[in-house]
């Protein structure tokens, strides 16, 4: 599902941000990224889905090489990833049906099946009743459930989420996190960075660790193991 | 692309016009605002062509027979004239039409004529087929035989034609000058306009968006955007220039055109122009933030 192999990168400023890093995630695992604030995780998440790119090393995600990727490919890849940022990253100009609406309407379905879609979604995260209103009209918790109905919406084999609940008080977290193993129940893929020590104590899934660039730690049923 | 995207792009665009409320109407505003000037400065360069014309039109050499030239030769002269390069007509005005019309000049005084017969020679009036030719014509039209004398207001026209000439000049450049300064601010507020969507541009691509598709809409903005900003100075020179016509008391050669015959050329300028700087500032200026 996720391969990364000897994946090295260097950000323009001449920082080291992941060094060696090589990893094997199957398809309908649920894995924790961990690690102390500037190891890496979100540059390792990032390179998933091509916001940033390697300076060395392999990375395959759902059958896509990422790193040989054309220009006109790199959007019919991103339609397959499911990502949730942990600024939301909502269009503010448009409400919450619409911003979940946009990420079918970039694959061109019909009106119906998004409607049907849409409302199938934001029933699943809670919004139905809010599906008219704005971002800046919700809270915060809200506003990641729209963001994370816009990555389901999709249907996509993998979901990746860098700090979903980061700006979450802990109730919201939790209800994140119960939307998060739903799906994968259903057999979806999860890659998830986070801070938050009791989520992934209670859950005991793979956590991957890095420290300074490097994965010190791939253990299954683990636990978040720092003291921050 | 199929078409319900072509529908979704028209209702989002229209959607973006009243979302970005203020963008728009500075858009628009800096599009019709130049697009004022353009329009005027073309309407006032027509009329001041059309009256250039006019005046051109009406330039004449007047060809005075001499008293001693033989009546019945009269004809022969005419033919001769019409045969020089250049002239494009030569009308004939006996001495008996000639007094008839100083005599209704005169009215009243007209008894100032009584007892000293007909003192004045019959005349050929001859038109130039181009006007700049006038003084050339009346040289040549001087050396025929059986003329005694040439009048065709030489002072006058070397200033007219000076005069129009730079008139005409001075408007190509203002207009020039005019069209740069307006794409100038006109990239300048669209510019800005995408720079605080910037980021929506990028969560679009984020969420696999194509370019072409977070363009679509852009593109009928531009459209929309440019079709206001010239409708609305089209609406206003529309007004102001009736009113001019109507409440300004002017004298033949100096008429203004009427509106028909400066309409076409207008509505199709601005409207081209519109709905060209519309869409090249949209989709052209929005290119650098696209690469995600
Ligand atoms: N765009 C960038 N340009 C230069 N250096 C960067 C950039 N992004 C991150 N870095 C550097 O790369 C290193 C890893 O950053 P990264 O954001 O991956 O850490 P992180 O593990 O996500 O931290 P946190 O838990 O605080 O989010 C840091 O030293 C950071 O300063
Ligand atoms: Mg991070």
């Amino acid at each position: 599902m996720i391969e990364m192999q000897d994946v090295w990168k260097e950000y323009a400023n001449g920082v080291s941000a992941l060094s060696a890093v090589s990893v094997s995630i199957k398809q309908g695992e649920f894995v924790y990224v961990v690690g102390p604030s500037g190891a890496g995780k979100s540059t390792f998440i990032k390179l998933m889905y091509r916001e940033e790119r390697p300076t060395r090393g392999s990375i395959f995600v759902g059958g896509f090489n990422i790193e040989r990727l054309r220009e006109r490919q790199i959007p019919v890849m991103r339609r397959h990833i499911g990502v949730v940022f942990q600024d939301y990253k909502l269009l503010q100009k448009m409400t919450v049906a619409e911003n979940v609406a946009f990420a079918l309407e970039v694959i061109e379905v019909s009106r119906r099946t998004i409607h049907k879609r849409v409302t199938e979604v934001l029933e699943l995260v809670g919004l139905s009743e809010k599906a008219h209103m704005f971002p800046r009209q919700l809270s915060g918790g809200e506003q990641q459930r729209v963001g994370v109905a816009r990555a389901l919406v999709n249907k996509p084999s993998v979901i990746i989420a860098d700090e979903p609940t980061g700006n979450l008080d802990p109730e919201n977290s939790w209800s994140i996190l119960k939307l998060f193993e739903r799906v994968n129940d259903r057999g979806t893929t999860i890659v998830m960075a986070t801070h938050n020590r009791e989520i992934v104590n209670a859950a005991k899934k793979r956590v991957l660790a890095i420290e300074a660039g490097r994965i010190m730690r791939d253990q299954e049923r683990g636990e978040y193991g720092y003291e921050d | 692309m199929k078409i319900r995207t072509i529908g979704r792009h028209t209702r989002e665009g229209f959607k973006n016009l009243f979302r970005n409320g203020w963008m728009t109407f500075a858009a628009v505003s800096a599009v019709a605002v130049t697009l004022f000037i353009l329009g005027g400065a073309m309407i006032l360069s027509l009329n001041v062509q059309n009256i250039s014309v006019n005046i051109e039109s009406q330039l004449q050499v007047n060809a005075y027979v001499s008293s001693s030239y033989p009546q019945k030769h009269l004809s022969t002269l005419e033919a001769s004239l019409r045969s020089l390069p250049g002239v494009r007509s030569v009308s004939f005005i006996s001495k008996d039409q000639a007094l008839k019309k100083m005599e209704k000049l005169l009215q009243s005084n007209a008894d100032l004529l009584n007892g000293i017969g007909n003192p004045l020679p019959d005349e050929f009036v001859l038109q130039a087929k181009d006007p700049h030719q006038t003084a050339m014509i009346a040289n040549e039209v001087r050396l025929t035989p059986g003329i005694d004398k040439v009048q065709y207001g030489q002072s006058v026209i070397g200033k007219l034609f000076t005069v129009t000439t730079a008139i005409r000049d001075a408007a190509v450049v203002f207009i020039i000058a005019l069209l740069v300064m307006g794409i100038f601010l006109i990239s300048n507020t669209i510019k800005i306009t995408i720079f605080t969507r910037r980021r929506e541009i990028e969560i679009m691509k984020l969420v696999g968006a194509t370019d072409g598709f977070i363009r679509g809409p852009f593109f009928v903005e531009g459209t929309l955007m440019g079709l206001f900003g010239a409708v609305l100075p089209l609406a206003a020179l529309y007004v102001l220039y009736r009113w001019l016509v109507q409440s300004v008391p002017l004298f033949p050669p100096f008429s203004l055109l009427p509106w028909a015959s400066v309409l076409d050329k207008v509505v199709i300028t601005l409207i081209a122009c519109g709905v060209f700087i519309g869409i090249w500032g949209s989709v052209i200026s929005m290119r650098k933030f696209l690469r995600v």
